[in-house]
């Protein structure tokens, strides 16, 4: 947990670039992050296309499992060299969703953030797993709650 | 659109740094196709590109900051 915030306060301080850009938001390629003080949770903007702008949350290992692996072509895009380990080096997030279901806060399991604060890259991994979650029931809504 | 004819082995390039080979066609009516992108070029089969298209967007249609002022 501790390692997450120091990743998450590096992320709050750093500008990212996402080469690939974001599946719907392809002109997105560099975003900041600014934190609320709302819990876990960090909205990610895009300084390209102001209009995009998501909220994320760190995989939870201890609810989720391990996260996911990247592949070659991933870590070549995140600058991520052999000498580096991915648990250590990739913080992992999820898109959470407020706006689609009244009750429920969303997350998708099926497209995870990788952020590698070092090289000041990011990704979205998009998983071909149909078995994954689009909306995950991550938190009830905190007006619902 | 661009339509070609290509055979197994052969390949299609798009730009300077994009090569897509026809690998094998299996049954007459699924094709492999083996590609060959820098880093940043996201490939994708479109059905799952497009779904997480949709659900980014969802994800965007409210502001975000404002929510997570609001009290997250």
């Amino acid at each position: 947990m501790v390692q997450v915030m120091e990743k998450k306060e590096a992320a709050e301080q750093s500008e990212f670039v996402f080469p690939r850009g974001l599946a719907g938001f392809g002109d997105a390629h560099r975003f900041g992050f600014i934190y609320e003080g709302q819990g876990d949770m960090i909205c990610m903007q895009s300084l390209d296309t102001p209009e995009a702008a998501f909220i994320l949350t760190p995989w939870d290992e201890q609810r989720l499992g391990a996260t996911p692996e990247l592949n070659a072509e991933q870590r070549d895009c995140l600058h991520l060299t052999s000498n580096e380990e991915q648990g250590s080096s990739i913080m992992w997030m999820l898109v959470l969703n407020p706006f689609a279901d009244q009750a429920w806060v969303t997350a998708n399991m099926r497209a995870p953030i990788a952020l590698h604060a070092n090289a000041g890259r990011g990704i979205q991994c998009i998983r071909h797993d149909t078995s994954l979650e689009l909306r995950y029931h991550w938190m009830p809504q905190p007006s619902a709650a | 659109m661009m339509v070609l004819r290509r055979k197994v082995g052969e390949a299609i390039r798009i730009n300077d740094d994009i090569r897509i080979f026809i690998q094998d066609i299996q049954g007459g009516h699924s094709v492999r196709f083996a590609i060959d992108a820098p880093a940043n070029v996201a490939v994708h089969r479109l059905e799952v590109y497009s779904i997480i298209q949709q659900e980014n967007q969802a994800a965007n249609k409210g502001d975000a900051l404002t929510w997570l002022k609001g009290g997250g």
